[in-house]
């Protein structure tokens, strides 16, 4: 089976520390003033008297790309530039070479996981470092994390941390009921908050080309019929230009 | 049998019909290749063969923007320095047209390129109309519709090319890029259209020969010429 790699997060176990953020800005040399990853919070519920026994009446929960298996920025992207790697290890790339900075994947995103380079003017967002992992190293939020809550590995892999933790657990993916991406970010049951992807959004000159595209090769595909009709016209009839007879009478007449 | 030759194209502008022929297949093929999405490339192994052959879709690009940018920069250049010329002559001659005269060449010749002179006869004589194929200019209306938009095509082709390229720079708003994807597209897709029917016109279509010829000689025969562009023919004479 095929290396699906995707990252299995206990958010109980998170204390908000913001290490992970800071450690992937870091690894990653994230522009000021944007994130590859983030740790959201629940709104504190106080009028549940049962929050007095947990403790905390917050819950944190860390996130970035899902990485999905159905990603909807993917199917927003043009050229391929942003694909899923199924070939090496499951993960949702940019090719920074071919990405043209069009944006159209950014809100395809129900998560916000994309945002535009200011200055490489290419699209990034998570790869699960990719460099790291080259080097045989953990994503540096998984090895940051103080409290372990970010559990990384190829969940098709039955021996891998992750697999095994899914196994034991109740798991469930975070997603927005008119875009399922089908995330591979698994959370341990009873995280928070579960409400907050948008739905995704096809920018609209993606979506007017996914209209008028099959027009388009509808015309080109009718000028090559009415061309391979002329060639076989010409091909099979002898068609001499008939002279005197008609021009003169044709003269006479006008 | 000889014939007296009359000049048509000049060299430069031989040279860039060929210049613009020849990057227009490239940009086509690399262009397709270009587009691997699953809603709008119909035929995903070409995507997928190109990028081995380039190796990446990163060197694919680069060679498409390279292309590109050499072609829209050769007719900014020969716009430059022909401008009187050959720039304004070309645009006065695709834009003269004669309604009725025009009208008539596109039903005669289109019922005869599909259905031959006989029944263009036939057809002639059930609604009344003349059958003989009015002359033309310099170029004939077929030509003319097929030069206007590769010449405007080629303009909006170029322009939103550029607001790509800009998007890499950093000075091109997103939605804008996104804009200029599509109509890069639409535009292309249009011309070439046309351009299955141009190039089959020039190098295939009976009669014609003459003047593919002239594509490379710069000169047609005088019979040629009256026969298929007798005003213009005419014009050149008095001159
Ligand atoms: C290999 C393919 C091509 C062939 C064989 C070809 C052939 C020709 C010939 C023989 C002419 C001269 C017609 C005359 O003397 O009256 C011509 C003209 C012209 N060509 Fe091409 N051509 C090709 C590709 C292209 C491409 C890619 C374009 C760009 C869209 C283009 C645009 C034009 C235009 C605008 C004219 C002048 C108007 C016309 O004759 O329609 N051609 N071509
Ligand atoms: S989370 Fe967003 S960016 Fe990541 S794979 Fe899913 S749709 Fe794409
Ligand atoms: S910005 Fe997103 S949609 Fe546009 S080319 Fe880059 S990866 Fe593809």
């Amino acid at each position: 089976m095929n290396k699906q790699l995707a990252m299995v997060i206990d958010s109980s176990l998170c204390i908000d520390c913001k290490a992970c953020t800071l450690a992937c800005k870091i690894e990653n040399n994230v522009p000021d003033g944007y994130w590859r990853n983030w740790v959201k919070r629940s709104e504190p519920d106080f009028t549940n008297p049962e929050w007095m026994n947990h403790r905390t009446p917050l819950h944190f929960q860390p996130g970035g790309c899902m990485h999905c298996e159905a990603p909807t920025c993917v199917q927003a992207c043009p050229t391929g530039a942003t694909y899923k790697d199924d070939a090496k290890d499951g993960a949702i790339k940019v090719d920074p070479k071919l990405c043209i900075g069009c944006g159209s994947c950014i809100p395809a995103c129900p998560y916000g996981a994309r945002y535009k380079h200011p200055t490489k003017n290419i699209v990034d967002k998570c790869d699960y470092c990719e460099k790291r992992r080259e080097r045989g190293e953990l994503p540096a939020c998984v090895i940051t994390c103080p409290t372990k809550a970010r559990v990384f590995g190829d969940i098709n892999d039955p021996n891998s941390d992750a697999a095994l933790l899914l196994k034991k657990n109740q798991s469930i993916r975070i997603t927005n009921k008119e875009s399922d991406t089908k995330p591979n970010m698994y959370y341990l049951s009873a995280t928070a908050p579960l409400n907050w992807p948008v739905k995704a959004k096809m920018p609209d000159a993606i979506q007017l080309w996914k209209l008028v595209g099959p027009l388009i090769w509808g015309v080109v595909g009718l000028n090559a019929l009415g061309v391979l009709v002329m060639l076989g016209k010409q091909l099979l009839i002898t068609d001499k230009e008939p002279d005197t007879d008609i021009s003169r009478k044709e003269t006479r007449r006008s | 049998m000889t014939q007296t030759l009359i000049h048509r194209h000049t060299r430069l502008s031989i040279f860039m019909h060929w210049f613009n022929a020849g990057c227009w297949i490239f940009l086509l093929l690399t262009g397709l290749g270009l587009i691997r999405n699953d809603d709008l490339q119909p035929f995903p192994f070409w995507p997928t063969m190109l990028r081995t052959v380039f190796g990446g879709g990163g060197n694919l690009l680069l060679a498409h923007e390279l292309i590109g940018i050499t072609w829209a920069g050769g007719f900014l250049l020969y716009g430059i320095i022909r401008l009187k010329s050959d720039v304004f002559p070309f645009i006065r001659d695709i834009f003269t047209v004669d309604i009725r005269r025009d009208f008539l060449w596109l039903i005669t010749k289109g019922i005869q390129m599909t259905l031959g002179y006989k029944l263009l006869g036939v057809v002639a004589e059930k609604f009344d109309f003349n059958p003989k194929i009015p002359d033309q200019g310099f170029y004939n209306i077929g030509q003319k519709i097929f030069a206007i938009p590769a010449v405007f095509g080629g303009m909006v082709i170029a322009a939103s090319g550029i607001v790509m390229i800009l998007s890499q720079t950093g000075n091109a708003d997103t939605e804008w890029v996104q804009w200029a994807i599509v109509i890069h597209f639409i535009t292309v897709g249009l011309v070439f259209a046309g351009l299955l029917i141009h190039v089959f016109m020039a190098s295939i279509a009976a009669g014609e020969k003459p003047a593919f010829i002239s594509m490379f000689t710069g000169t047609v025969p005088e019979d040629y010429a009256r026969h298929h562009h007798k005003l213009w023919l005419d014009e050149f004479k008095k001159s």
